[in-house]
């Protein structure tokens, strides 16, 4: 048996509840990266029985902050954005995080093979899977784990690594 | 010295210089609450339902996800129930003043774009990309209002047209204690994409628009509910006598669809004006477009 996601996800693990605000769902980003020495831009967001229900990532966030006709804020160097952004901020507060998680998730299995979840972060542009087993959450593999996981076993081999 | 009539700042430009290259798309079997989310996450007010092979079948808006919220369909049912089809296409190297006569003519909101018959869909044309579009030509502009210089001021203030030119002079209104459903009934009769709220006392205190709607939808809001506990507040409003030019930055920065226009007091409004309506009156914001144009005719 090789090095599967079970050696490399991350069992603690924070949520969101599709209920939370944005606001919340950033501070918690926040907390989660003081308390876990890492930054953590994007959760799992489950229901009241625990079930993933989607993710939430700074993308999804940004995404919505994002002005409709940004094209246009380009060509504006004399805008004044204080007040703009406030508007922004205050439409925000309004915004669930499930009003704008994303739903079409990839998930693995403990089993499924550490080669697989690199082919399956690469292909799919994502930075972080959640680990199920009989549906239930297990874990969190972040792409940062597995580049340093590759990066350990790589330096052993170097005889010039420092 | 001949004067084209009908001639305005949109004459000559072409539907690839104002349409938007994202399109935002699911598949028929994707439910109502994947698009309602699609909708919120990008700011738009439709998406374009596609086969299996990634062909335009149809077209799921703001008003087909009111509508199934009205007729109380579960949020998890497919796109492929609701959908209005097929898109209506135009093409990148169409004139912009054809394609919003054709959107006019067919009462849609959006244009899809595809170079070809059989081609893919490569943007999507709707009545703010083309605001947007004359925003950023009247802000260049030496004579309008953006360029204020104060030996000119009277002249361009003269000449700027004001928000009472090109708003709705009617408002809709609701009581915040009516129900949603109550709502979503007048929005339908009227065509419209909000509606004032009225506290009891009569004076306005939030906009239920399409997309506060969905919202509710999606959130598992009782159609039932009161206005109150879905509307968005405060209301954004302008004066009738405000430049045109102003609302319409407003809008565009503040990425509303509409302002509700009051008389010198924001508790007395009395139209509405929305960027479909800016887009319709196919000027800039200022009436010198149309000399511009005349000046452009005699020296060709």
């Amino acid at each position: 048996m090789g090095i599967t996601a079970r050696d490399v996800m991350d069992t603690h693990y924070h949520t969101l509840s599709p209920r939370d605000t944005i606001a919340e769902a950033v501070n918690l980003f926040r907390r989660a990266s003081r308390k876990e020495g890492k930054r953590i831009f994007g959760m799992m967001v489950t229901d009241d029985d625990g079930h993933l229900r989607g993710m939430l990532s700074m993308y999804d966030i940004l995404l919505f902050m994002r002005p409709k006709h940004v094209h246009i804020w380009g060509e504006m160097e004399d805008i004044e954005l204080g007040g703009l952004l406030e508007t922004a901020f205050k439409k925000a507060r309004n915004i669930q995080v499930g009003d704008i998680m994303s739903t079409d998730l990839v998930t693995v299995r403990p089993d499924t093979h550490l080669m697989m979840v690199l082919d399956v972060m690469i292909k799919k542009h994502v930075r972080r899977i959640p680990v199920l087993e009989d549906q239930r959450i297990v874990g969190m593999i972040y792409i940062s784990d597995v580049f340093t996981f590759f990066f350990k076993d790589l330096s052993r081999g170097d005889p010039d690594r420092t | 010295m001949s004067i084209p009539g009908k001639r305005n700042v949109l004459s000559g430009l072409k539907v690839s210089a104002a349409m938007r290259r994202q399109v935002v798309r699911l598949p028929q079997e994707a439910s109502l609450e994947q698009c309602i989310r699609q909708c919120i996450k990008f700011k738009i007010n439709a998406v374009l339902v596609t086969d299996a092979a990634g062909s335009p079948l149809g077209v799921v808006s703001k008003t087909d996800l009111m509508g199934a919220y009205y007729a109380d369909l579960p949020i998890s049912t497919p796109l492929s129930s609701v959908m209005v089809g097929p898109p209506i296409f135009c093409r990148p190297d169409d004139y912009l003043e054809s394609a919003l006569d054709t959107m006019y003519s067919t009462r849609v909101h959006r244009l899809y774009v595809r170079p070809g018959d059989s081609e893919p869909v490569t943007g999507v044309l709707a009545y703010p990309d083309i605001v947007g579009l004359l925003y950023r030509f009247c802000r260049n502009c030496e004579m309008s209002v953006f360029q204020r210089r104060p030996e000119r001021d009277e002249d361009q203030m003269r000449r700027a047209i004001s928000v009472r030119e090109v708003m709705t002079p009617s408002v809709v209104s609701h009581g915040d204690t009516q129900s949603l459903v109550e709502v979503m009934e007048g929005l339908s009769a009227y065509r419209f994409g909000a509606v004032l709220i009225r506290n009891r006392a009569d004076l306005p205190v939030g906009v239920l628009s399409k997309s506060d709607l969905v919202l509710a939808y999606m959130r598992g809001m009782d159609p039932g509910t009161r206005a109150a506990a879905a509307m968005a507040s405060p209301v954004q409003s302008c004066d009738v006598d405000e430049p045109l030019s102003g609302a319409i930055q407003r809008m565009i920065f503040s990425d509303v669809h509409r302002l509700f226009v009051h008389r010198r007091d924001p508790a007395q409004v009395i139209g509405v004006l929305s960027l479909t309506d800016a887009a319709r009156a196919r000027s800039g914001s200022c009436h010198a477009c149309v000399s511009s144009r005349i000046r452009v005719d005699q020296t060709s």
